[in-house]
Parts: structure tokens; sequence; C-alpha cells
């Protein structure tokens, strides 16, 4: 673009340069040839002039000689032809001078005018052809009569130029002067015109030799452009093109367009046959639609750019060996301007399919963390009874993880609370996992535990950081599912292997024996890792609706905790308190006459109305004025209060309320109400109403 | 433009554009009327679907629209090729939740002038619109 | 199985919504799973179904409350049942554009519908993973609810 600006400036002052150069010799040449004819005819009047000047002597003195003779009676007849041809070739001469081409100067009129008055007294002496003389006697010859008159012209003839000569002379001499001075002038002249016209060939050669070198080094830097862009071209890994207003390839590409697109000339070929192989019609449309509002000025450049649909294109393309690979490109657009809107689309492509791959590799690799082999065979060699309950403790921690997770939290320190419980209950799976070499939930455990100990390096936590934890969470529990029925899929081949033992559970899993076994094993975890000692009894729970099952379980789940980390005491304390050592915590589930009742009920430590009413009003549930008129029955109710367990207070009040306004809520949605009763030191003892469902009702009626 | 509006701006009062706001919220709605900050823009109504969108559009022959994409009765890519035929030179700024391209590349290929993306922020907003009112 | 990034998709599609609409950033609470098969709802609740690379849904639900101060913050004064529906639609349908622009043409997007009502059920897709994950917004929480298998 500049390049060609340039070059076409240069090739214009050349041409200039020779235009002047011919104008001025032409003019120095003409002026000169001028200048030389008039200096020519000025040197012929010179001489002409320089020879009139002895016209007037020369007059004087033929007239002397004509009276001379005249007087003496000799000859005369030779001195008046004299005469005569002198008169003739002055007055040609001076006519000549006067009328020639060369400017005369002014004297020559006063001479012209001085010569005319000669002519009457010249006339008379030049007319005479008689015979001067007549012979006599007496005297000899004598004059004439005739000779008398021609003796009185001569010698006025004679007075009148010996008068008039010098003057003549002077006048001529003058115009020899002024002929001499105008001939030095045009000397002078000619010389400065052909000064002039040297000095301006060596100026215009100068310049036209500048110019040529210049264009020499421009056509060199241009020549090193072309070869710098072609190397770029070249050895890029984009594929770059132009389009023009028809969509059509330019003459120009880089030579990465050959690798991306598989073909060798581009040159005029329409962008839409580029990508017709490639991409479906669907995308070809959109594609060529944003090509043509390219060309529009409805769009400005970020609008355009932010709606590219090309950003990454998945092309099919011959891969060389007769076959077809997907790949993905990128394509970017430039708008190239021109004077009059767009000129160009500059259209960038490269190849990212390594950068789209790699993504998908690694998302992939980590959907396939599990090794289905390395499961297979953990689960072969785990004894089946013990890899049932170990699954069944394991499920047990993570329902426990989730509840944890459960905890509304908004700020740093509650986050941070969360982590060392549930680092504590992955560390123990993780424990188990090994122990029983089952590598694949080992692996699951530790990349879980390592993102929690990620966490706890964090400076300020917040919910996104534990959106990685859940995903993994529930990789996990996904996982615990998939072995769990590898494992019974298992048992089924040994069963029918072994088929004297016949069938000892019955047909398939209780669900609600599936709870009971989940809790046992909660309970066990939660003693080990808080060193409490207590008992789970639980009743009448295969009575419970399948409604109401996974409301339950979980509710279970949370009250369990509570009462396992809070309520029960540590043996020494309850020793001094006078109670066993080992606490009871019981479950009892039961069908009444208007649904189901739930009790759930620890031995343990008890709720104190006041702390709940304290933690209340800390809390901004309620104000100190109503804590005070608030009866025991009323402060119980706070436990359930939304809010109770959400704000931000660590201590907790040693965590009575934890979780239980989530608790409540869930029973809320089912229809059902919750009530708590407590004896400070004795038990607290949480009772559950539950509507009647269909399957209740419809058991009841048969 | 037309001749009414060339002797008001040779009166020296400022040249106003009528707007019509299409989007089937009512809250998005009232929120665009509210945001924008134009002196020379004159609400001159707002419809809930394309259908009705038309109709006012005959109706009040409006210089500026917002334009809803996802919308019952006619959505808003084809309203967009509708108004346009009716006025070649109305300029329509599409507000929609949608982000895929190739729903943008459609409404600007139908004669949409611009594209803003939901949710906005009132600057972004009057940056669109103004940018509409430029090329006026 | 779902990405951590799809989940962020979905997540700041809804945070993204408070800071641009209401000036005042929402943050998100401690994520869960849905173990029991059935998520809390609120009052009002925007679902969009996807299909495609993933099925299942995700839905935005919101206690009414909340919903009021929003609109309070975008200077609405009509706080009727008709404003709030309006509303958590327009949250499920940021939610949606966001997913499209990120996912591209893997995912198809259904237009958002709205459910109101807190005993309303959402029936998730059987054998979908859901995820919870609580949005607070100044002393309020609703919860974007994603379940896509």
């Amino acid at each position: 673009m500049s390049v060609s600006g340039a070059d076409r400036t240069r090739k214009l002052l050349t041409v200039g340069v020779g235009t002047v150069l011919i104008v001025v010799m032409g003019a120095v040449l003409i002026a000169g040839f001028r200048l030389a004819t008039q200096m020519n005819a000025n040197v012929a009047a010179l001489q002409t002039a320089s020879m009139l000047q002895t016209y007037p002597a020369a007059l004087a003195q033929h007239l002397t000689s004509l009276r001379d003779r005249l007087e003496a009676r000799a000859y005369a007849g030779q001195a008046l032809a004299d005469l005569r041809t002198t008169v003739e070739s002055f007055d040609r001469d001076l006519k000549r001078l006067a009328s020639g081409p060369a400017e005369g100067p002014m004297q020559i009129d006063q001479a012209m005018m001085l010569w005319r008055q000669y002519a009457p007294v010249l006339e008379p002496v030049l007319a005479f052809n008689g015979q001067p003389y007549i012979d006599t006697d007496e005297a000899g010859s004598v004059l004439s009569k005739e000779g008398l008159e021609h003796y009185a012209d001569v010698k006025r003839a004679h007075l009148f130029a010996r008068e008039n000569a010098d003057r003549l002379q002077g006048m001529l001499a003058a115009v020899a002067t002024g002929l001499q001075q105008q001939a030095s002038a045009q000397a002078n002249r000619l010389r400065l015109l052909l000064s002039a016209g040297v000095i301006a060939a060596l100026v215009l050669a100068v310049a036209a030799a500048y110019f040529q070198i210049t264009r020499a080094s421009h056509e060199r830097a241009a020549r090193e452009a072309q070869e710098q862009t072609r190397d770029i071209l070249r050895t890029v890994k984009e594929g770059f093109f132009l389009l023009d207003a028809q969509y059509r390839i330019g003459s120009v590409w880089s030579d990465a367009l050959t690798r991306l697109f598989g073909r060798q000339n581009f040159a005029g070929l329409p962008f839409e046959e580029l990508l017709k192989d490639l991409v479906p019609a669907s995308t070809l449309a959109t594609a060529m639609k944003y090509i043509k509002l390219l060309w529009g000025d409805r769009a400005h450049e970020n609008l355009m750019k932010s709606i590219n649909p090309l950003g990454q294109l998945e092309v099919q393309v011959d891969n060389g060996r007769g076959g077809r690979e997907t790949r993905y490109l990128q394509f970017d657009f430039h708008r190239v301007m021109g004077p009059k809107g767009v000129k160009h689309v500059l259209v960038s492509v490269s190849d990212i399919t390594s950068n789209v791959l790699l993504a998908r590799e690694l998302q992939e690799s980590q959907e396939n963390a599990s090794n289905q082999l390395d499961m297979v065979l953990g689960v072969l060699h785990v004894d089946p009874v013990q890899l049932s309950t170990f699954l069944d403790a394991t499920e047990a921690g993570l329902q426990l993880i989730n509840a944890i997770l459960k905890e509304p939290a908004r700020t740093d320190a509650e986050f941070r609370k969360k982590l060392d419980g549930l680092f504590r209950e992955l560390h123990s799976i993780k424990g188990e996992a090994s122990a029983l070499n089952l590598m694949s939930i080992a692996t699951r455990v530790h990349a879980l535990e390592d993102a929690v100990s990620e966490l706890k390096k964090r400076a300020e936590l917040s919910g996104n950081d534990f959106l990685p934890l859940v995903l993994k969470l529930d990789e996990l529990m996904a996982h615990i599912k998939t072995v769990r029925e590898l494992g019974t899929r298992l048992a089924t081949l040994r069963e029918s292997a072994l088929p004297a033992r016949g069938a000892s559970q019955g047909g398939g899993v209780d669900p609600n024996e599936e709870i009971s076994r989940t809790l046992h094993s909660l309970a066990d975890r939660l003693a080990a890792e808080h060193h409490k000692r207590f008992k789970l009894a639980i009743n009448g729970l295969s009575e419970m609706p399948a409604a109401y099952r996974a409301t339950i379980k979980d509710v279970l789940i949370q009250m369990l905790r509570n009462a396992a980390v809070h309520g029960i005491e540590p043996a020494e304390v309850r020793r001094a308190s006078a109670k066993d050592d080992i606490g009871n915590v019981r479950v009892d589930f039961r069908r009444v006459s208007d649904g189901y009742e739930l009790v759930f009920e620890d031995d343990g430590v008890g709720l104190s109305p006041e702390q709940l009413k304290a933690a209340a009003v800390r809390r901004g549930l309620i104000t100190s004025d109503e804590a005070a008129e608030m009866d025991t029955r009323a402060a119980m109710a706070l436990i359930f209060r939304p809010g109770f367990s959400t704000k931000d207070d660590v201590s907790m009040d040693a965590g009575r309320g934890v979780g239980m306004d989530v608790v409540a809520r869930s029973i809320y949605a089912l229809g059902g109400r919750i009530g708590v009763s407590t004896q400070p030191g004795r038990y607290t003892r949480f009772k559950i109403a539950l509507p009647a469902t269909e399957e209740h009702a419809s058991t009841a009626v048969a | 433009m037309t001749t009414a509006n060339g002797t008001a701006s040779a009166a020296g009062t400022k040249r106003s554009f009528k707007l019509l706001i299409v989007d089937d919220s009512n809250i998005m709605r009232r929120r665009i009327e509210r945001s924008q900050q134009f002196d020379e823009l004159e609400v001159v109504g707002s419809a809930s679907n394309g259908l009705e969108a038309l109709e006012l559009f005959k109706k009040t022959d409006p210089d500026l629209v917002t334009m809803d994409i996802t919308m019952p009765h006619m959505d808003g890519i084809e309203c967009i090729q509708r108004l346009v035929e009716l006025k070649p030179e109305v300029r329509i700024l599409v507000i929609s939740a949608l982000a895929d391209k190739a729903t943008a590349v459609d409404a600007m290929e139908k004669g949409a002038n611009g594209f803003l993306h939901k949710p906005f922020t009132d600057r972004q907003l009057n940056e669109a619109i103004a940018e509409l009112i430029r090329g006026l | 199985m779902l990405q951590e990034h799809e989940l962020k998709t979905f997540v700041e599609g809804t945070t993204n919504y408070f800071e641009v609409a209401a000036q005042q950033p929402a943050t998100v609470g401690s994520p869960y799973l849905v173990t029991d098969g059935t998520p809390a709802v609120h009052d009002y609740t925007g679902i969009i179904t996807i299909t495609g690379k993933r099925e299942g849904i995700v839905y935005f639900t919101a206690p009414r409350a909340m919903l009021t101060v929003l609109l309070m913050k975008m200077q609405e004064s009509d706080f009727s049942h008709e404003n709030m529906r309006d509303l958590v639609g327009e949250v499920a349908n940021t939610i949606s554009g966001n997913a499209r622009r990120d996912f591209g043409s893997e995912f198809i997007i259904s237009v958002p519908s709205v459910v109101s009502g807190e005993k309303s059920e959402i029936p998730l897709a059987p054998g979908a993973r859901s995820f919870v994950i609580p949005i607070n917004w100044r002393s309020h929480s609703a919860k974007l609810v994603v379940s896509l298998k």
C-alpha cells in the first residue's frame, strides 16, 4: 500500500524532471538561435557601418578631385564616374543599414536625413553628361557654358560635402558604436543564456541522477519488503488471506493455508467454497451471513468480533492418507478500510485442534479416573460381608460429609469450620479403603482430601471454592454405588457357584434395612472419632413408607451427628453425673392412628433453655425482652427457627442447634411437625409426627 | 430525515427520536424505559411479543426499537425482519439473554444494528443506545 | 460426569444477574449434593430444561422476600405475583444465555418456565446428579439446583 504510493510519486517526479529538461533545453536553443541570427545581422551591419564611415571623406575627396580637374581643364570623366560609384554605393549601403534586420541605432535616421540633404546638391553634378570644355584658340581649352554650370555645381557640392563630411562621418561612427554596443550586449546575453542552459541542464541531470538513485534504493527496499512479506507468509503458522467484496480470496495468502485446508491454489476462491465441504450447512449459512455483515457498516468492529461464529470451528479435512480427520480452526476477521468503506477483510485462521483436544483429554481423563480393572480386582479380593460393611460405613461417612456441606455458610469462618470435619471423615474412609486394598476408592478419597487441604491454605473461602469438592464428592458417591453393584453381582455369582447355601437374606435388600445399617456404621464412626461410647437402638424403621425414606434418612443422620458430637458426654463426664459410661441413642418409628411417629432420643447433656434463648438473642432472632418472656417450651422451639444455625457464630452453644432448622424445614415440607423436649443433664427427645401416606392408607384399609 | 425533523433542528430544538420497547418481561420493559438517559428519546410504546410490536410499530412509527428475541407469538428474529420491511431505516437494538453467535448473526443479518446481552448495566444500555442514535 | 467449569457457568450466570441487575453481588454458599431426590423449593422457581450433551434441568428458586428486595433494588414498585414470576424467569433466562454462550450447540436449552409455591415439586431427571448451590444475597438465600446427567 505505502510502497506503491511512493512508487507513484517517484514516477511522477521522473517524468516531471524529463519534461522540465526538454522545455529548458528547447528554450535555450530557440533563444540562442534567435540571438545568434540577430548577432549575425549586427555583425554585417557593423561592417557596413564601419565601411560607410569612410564614404563622407571619400565623397569630399572625389568632389575635390573633380573640381581640381575641371579647373585644370583636365579630363574629369573618370572623377565623375568614381563619384557616381561612391554615391550609389553609399546610398545603397546606408539604406540597407537603415532597413536592415539589425536594429539600427537612432543616429542612422539622422545620418539618413543628412544624406537626403546631399541629394539636391549632388543631383546636378551627377546628372552632368555634356562636354565641359571647348577648345579655343586664344586661350586653349576653356569651360563651355555647360562646363561652367557644371563647375559651379561641383564647387557647391564640394563645399557642402566638405562642410558636412565630418558630421555625417560622426553620425555613422555613432551608428557603428551603437551597433558595436548592441553586438557586445547580445554576445553577453548569449553567453549568459548558454551558461544558464548549462547550469539548468546540470541541475536537472543531478536531479535525475538523484531520483534514479533513490528509485533504485526504493526499489531495493520494496524488493526487500516483498521478500520479507514472502518470508512471513511462508513461515507464519496462521493462515492469512484477504477477502474481497465478492467474498473471494485475494492473490496473496500464507503457506499455512495449504496445510490447514489441504489445497494448493486459493486465488479467487470464494470463501463459501473454502468451507463448503468442511462444515455442516447451517454453520456455513451462519458464516456467510456473518461475512456479508462485515461489509456493511451496521456493526462496528467490537460488536462483529463478539458475534464471530467461527471462533472455534470443527471441520473435517483430508488427513493426507485418504481418510478424514476432525480439526478445530479459529477464524478471526479484521476489516481493512479503504476510502470508500471496507476494502478487504483480512482473515486469519489458526489450528487450535491441539488446544481443544488437550482440554478434552483432560476432561476425559478426569472422567475416567476410575481404573475399571483396579476396581474389579479390588472388589474380588474383599470378603463380601466385609465389603458391604465398609460400603455402608463409607456411604454413611459421605452422607455426613454432605450434611457438613449442607450447613449454611456465608463467612470465611463458617466455611473454614467445615474443613476440619470434612478432612476427618475423609481421612478415616481413606484408611479403611487402603486397609481393604480398595485402591480405586482410596485414590478418589485421597484426591478429595488433597482438595480439602488445599482449601485450608486459601485466604478467603467462599462457596465457589467448594464447588470442586462437591463435584468430587458426587463422583465418589457414584463410584461407591458402582462398587456396591459390582460386589452384589460378584456375590450372586458366588452364590450360584455354591448353590448349597440358598437364599440367606431373602430377595432384595430392604431399603429401610439399609438405612439402619448406615446409621449403625455412622454411630460407630462418630463414636470412634469423637471418643464417645454409646449404643444405638433402632426400632420400627421397616414401617417407614418409601415416600419418607429419603428425607428421614437425612434427618436421622443429622440428628445422630448432633447427638454423638454434642449430646452424649464423654464417659468420665457421665460417670461423674452418675450415669452409665455407655450412652444410649434410640430411634423409634411407629404407625399411629393418623400417620407415623418418629422419636429420636439421647440420654446426654440435654438442652438448656437459657442457652438457647441467649443464642437466639445474639443471632438477632429475638430481642432480650422477648427472651425474658419466653417459657421453656417456646425457648426449645427456637432451635427450629430458620436462621438459628445459619448465623455466624462459631461457638454455637455446644452446637445443639446445628442444622435443626434445616431438619425442621424438611419435616414441614413433608407436611409433618417436629417438637423437642429435654431435661438438662438427662435427655433430649425429638418427636416428629408425619401424616399418613397413600401407601399407609391403603395398607390400613387392607 | 423527514422535513419535520429538519425544521425542528433548524429551529434549534434537539432532534427527537421515537423508541419502541419490545420484551416479554414487564420488569425488563420498565427497566429499559427507566434506565435510558436520553432526553431526545421519547418512548412511544412497549410490546410484550412480536405481533404486538408489529401493531404498535405501524401505529407509532418509531425510529429506534429495542428487541427481545425469545418471545411468544412471533419471536424477535422474525419481528426484526418484518419491521425492517416496513421501515428500512429503523435502528434495532437486540437485548437478549441468548448469547450464542448464530442468534446474534441471524439478528444482525435480518437488520438489527446492535446487540446487548442480558443482564446489562445501565451504562451498557446507554452506550448501546448511543451507538444506535449515532447511526440515525 | 458434570464438569466443574459447567457447574461454574451456571453459578456465574446466577451471581452475575444480581451483580448487574441490582449492582450488588451475590455470594455462593456452601454447595451440597441432593441425596434424597427432592431438593428444597422456595416461593418462586425459574426452570430451564437441558438436552444434548447433558440432560436434565437447572433451576433457580428464591423466597418472595428476596425477590421483593431485588425488585426494590431494581427500582420496581410492583411486587405482584406476576412480577415475581417475571423476575425468576429473567434469572433463569440469564442462566440459560450464559450456558448457551459457554457450551454452544453442545447443549440444547429450553425457554425458561416458572412455577410458584413452596410445595411445588420439580421433578429431577432420574439418574441425574443433583447439586444445590445456595446463592446468598444481602441477608437472603436462594438456591441454584443443577441436576444433569
